[in-house]
């Protein structure tokens, strides 16, 4: 079940906060574990119990750690829980990725497992570790109620693509957290905010994809059209879906932390990551970077922990070449800037700064959407003109100036610009009232507009009747 | 409005709007739709005999999905809400594929499927290699450039390669003469709200047929225009817009009023226009009863005994009636309805002049049997 459809927002969604609303406050979070569990199983019912067994993994091994804190043992078992989750996500993503990699380097014919990607494994075997880790490490208490824990794990406003919600982000709210027409009323508004971004923006900004994909008429100009909507379309997508899951933890009480930070306004790569998916480049950061020693080693070693670091982000992403390539992309322009171009760049007017990250990121959201290597380099050569294609074409034409609309939107929308404006508006007496009348009516207007997406989403006119 | 009052009204606005919404969603449930005339195909209902398999291979679960998404209430308002938005708001120029300009509204089409040419030629070419390589009479081939050829160039939109369609239809049907029907036509020779062609603005296109199949001479110079209203063409719901109705227009004579059609399927007669059916879901089915596997027009006013065969889709219903004035009979094939392997029991070709008359449309369908 994905959050922009209709199943969710009118049965799901209503349903669980009709009855959360309605329990007292000590069946909270049984009922939010239920409806977690009743959300997953909707999109992958065989792979409930594997996500509960990795709950009940983390549970165990988060009890035995603490028992044995101190001794040799609390050490042994934090290498137990780490193995047992990277383990399943490893043999279940990574899987045929590395069989396909053997058979391809020794020439073997190991057949390849076929194995279902479990939606969200990713994400909540993250979550699970960042326990067992902050368990060890004495940054979070041992989570003694199962239901809490799970209830952790398995919230549904995070579980299938985030943000990474660390346990010592909600430790305190699993056990008390308070419900105010304040708080509400913010995840409302994050949530439809979201929401909007997702359908109305990301979504046809996905057509646009589609169009340039299927045109057989491409040029130069459209590559890089083709490439800015790739870009802002990941941008929308996945904040959309941060913000809708921000603002659904909100409706229940919690608080995560922010996902995205407006990543299109950096002036260099190393503030690019600061502000894209902040939750993994937190967690690659406390877990596997510090760990390896950051950037308090030598040169030498720096460059390995930052290589590690970017070779895993990527590979986190997906198992596919272009992935680590992806990431290795990053650790490049990571460790330059780093080395020589940090100086440079803070003397750099703006406006070019901001197209260095731009060129660079747009080059890179062109490797992540592409379909093989071979793919990745026709798109990125077709941009910078390796690709025998004309500098523009009549589909270029037509396809700029008919989502050029949607374009401006998504451009002025990936800045702090609309979020200044309101704030002022906010901030006057006059307009502030104004502005909180119109509140409830934006979200309304915009919640009619996503419905009417998505009824819109399932048409499908039987064509044969018609000649 | 102060901000506590703000917080109370965004989420009361809220709950409301899904209380609502879930509200209007149970009473669909009630009595949930079963057909959509607009989609022209059935609703998906909730979903029956669930079994824990069915729920495991999620089977269960995709049925309710698309159950949640057809029999969502007020469906045809928000398909309007979201054209209207995307058309008018966003900008884009078209929305699922349909686009309008000046109250016209056409389905925009890039390319061609080249497997769907490929077939549908190829029956084409079936036909002529059992049929016609001994026929001792003419066979023609006319193609009917589809609404977009003209929208796209009017208005700048992206059109197929027409050009290569016709090349290839005249390379794999050599021995049939080909008629050039594009320089006949303009954008407002088809309905602003239908795909088809107006009857009553045919002349042209009757000239050049009627001068190339030699029926000219054999045609009235009056007609009787009538006019039949509401029209609402397929693009009018399709495309979500809902723009006001037209006015559908079809042609008269004596001539024409004494034909009759023979449909060997159900051996029922009716005359060329059947009125009955304007109010069908389909009021293009007005001509001809619509599509049909064989039917044969009998015109007993004919100064000549020249008969004709037709393999036609619903464009050559339209233009029938009046192609049928210049022959004694008529018959009309529908190869998406009839076995091209049958037709040797249910026609004889001999003496008979033959036209093949197809729009783009169908040519680039994969409906031919």
């Amino acid at each position: 079940m994905i959050f922009s459809s209709i199943s969710f927002l009118y049965y799901f969604l209503a349903a669980c906060l009709l009855v959360y609303f309605l329990v007292p406050s000590r069946l909270k979070n049984l009922v939010l574990l239920l409806f977690s569990l009743a959300f997953y199983f909707y999109g992958e019912p065989v792979y409930t119990l594997l996500m509960l067994a990795s709950t009940l993994s983390a549970y165990v091994h988060g009890l035995l750690i603490d028992r044995t804190r101190g001794t040799k043992w609390s050490r042994v078992l934090l290498w137990s829980s780490v193995v047992t989750s990277i383990g399943l996500l490893g043999f279940f993503k990574y899987s045929d990725f590395f069989i396909s990699n053997v058979n391809s380097l020794f020439s073997s014919d190991i057949p390849l497992l076929r194995l279902a990607l479990p939606i969200g494994i990713s994400f909540y075997t993250f979550q699970t570790l960042s326990y067992t880790i902050d368990v060890y490490r004495g940054d979070a208490k041992v989570q003694k109620s199962f239901i809490r824990l799970a209830t952790y794990v398995t919230l549904f406003p995070q579980l299938i693509a985030g943000p990474i919600v660390r346990y010592t982000t909600v430790e305190q709210e699993l056990s008390d957290r308070k419900h105010s027409f304040e708080g509400f009323a913010a995840g409302v508004n994050r949530f439809v905010i979201g929401l909007a971004k997702k359908v109305l923006i990301a979504d046809t900004l996905g057509l646009l994809i589609k169009d340039f994909t299927a045109s057989g008429d491409r040029s130069v100009v459209f590559a890089w059209v083709y490439a800015i909507a790739a870009s802002l379309q990941l941008y929308f997508d996945f904040s959309g879906y941060s913000d809708m899951a921000i603002g659904l933890g909100r409706l229940f009480g919690f608080h995560f932390l922010e996902n995205f930070n407006y990543p299109f306004i950096s002036k260099s790569i190393t503030e690019f990551w600061r502000r894209w998916h902040m939750s993994l480049g937190q967690w690659f950061r406390d877990y596997v970077y510090i760990p390896l020693g950051g950037n308090r080693v030598s040169t030498w070693r720096w460059i390995r922990n930052i290589f590690v670091v970017w070779l895993l982000t990527g590979f986190w992403h997906g198992a596919d070449w272009t992935f680590i390539f992806w990431g290795l992309y990053f650790a490049l322009f990571l460790l330059l800037e780093r080395l020589f171009l940090a100086k440079w760049l803070d003397k750099l007017p703006r406006l070019l700064s901001h197209l260095y990250v731009a060129v660079v990121v747009l080059v890179s959201f062109v490797l992540f959407s592409a379909d093989g290597l071979t793919g990745a380099a026709a798109d990125v050569g077709a941009m910078f003109g390796f690709g025998n294609l004309p500098l523009w074409s009549a589909d270029t034409a037509y396809y700029l100036s008919s989502y050029a609309g949607v374009l401006i939107v998504a451009l002025i929308g990936c800045t702090p610009l609309v979020k200044t404006v309101a704030k002022k508006l906010y901030g006057y007496r006059l307009s502030g009232r104004v502005m909180n009348v119109l509140e409830p009516v934006f979200h309304v207007c915009l919640l009619v507009l996503v419905t009417a997406y998505l009824v819109d989403g399932s048409f499908s006119a039987f064509l044969y009747f018609r000649f | 409005m102060n901000q506590k009052a703000k917080n109370i009204a965004v989420t009361l606005t809220f709950c409301l709007f899904i209380a609502a919404a879930v509200l209007l969603c149970a009473l669909r449930a009630r009595d949930p739709l079963t057909y959509s005339s607009v989609e022209k195909r059935p609703m998906a209902q909730f979903p029956s005999n669930v079994t824990w398999q069915s729920v495991v291979d999620k089977t269960s679960i995709e049925q309710f999905e698309d159950f949640t998404v057809d029999q969502f209430p007020l469906r045809e308002f928000f398909r309007s809400v979201k054209a209207r938005f995307v058309l008018n708001v966003l900008g884009l120029k078209e929305n699922n594929g349909y686009a309008v300009e000046d109250g016209s509204i056409a389905e925009i089409k890039s390319s061609f499927n080249q497997q769907h040419l490929d077939h549908s030629i190829g029956r084409l070419a079936y036909i002529c290699d059992r049929y016609l390589a001994d026929h001792d009479g003419n066979a023609y081939l006319a193609i009917i450039p589809d609404k977009n050829y003209y929208f796209a160039k009017d208005y700048g939109y992206p059109a197929p390669d027409y050009d290569a369609l016709i090349e290839q239809a005249k390379q794999q049907l050599p021995a049939l003469e080909y008629i050039d029907l594009f320089d006949t036509l303009t954008l407002d020779d088809y309905y602003k709200t239908d795909w088809h062609w107006d009857q009553s603005k045919l002349a042209d296109v009757i000239g050049v047929l009627g001068e190339r199949m030699a029926f000219s001479n054999r045609l009235p110079a009056e007609y009787e225009q009538h006019a039949l209203a509401p029209f609402y063409g397929g693009y009018h719901d399709q495309s979500a817009l809902y723009p006001a109705p037209e006015t559908m227009t079809y042609l008269t004579n004596d001539v024409i009023n004494d034909c009759t059609v023979y449909d060997y399927a159900t051996g029922e007669t009716t005359g060329v226009y059947v009125p009955s059916l304007f109010e069908s879901e389909t009021s293009y089915d007005f001509f001809l009863s619509g599509m049909k596997g064989l039917q044969r027009i009998d015109n007993p006013s004919a100064s000549t005994d020249d008969e004709l065969i037709v393999f036609r889709d619903s464009f050559g219903s339209s233009i029938l009636p009046l192609i049928a004035q210049g022959y004694r009979t008529v018959y009309v094939v529908d190869i998406r309805n009839v076995i091209p392997a049958t037709l040797g029991s249910l026609l004889d070709f001999s003496g008979k002049d033959v036209l093949f008359l197809f729009s783009t449309t169908v040519l680039d369908s994969n409906t031919f049997k």
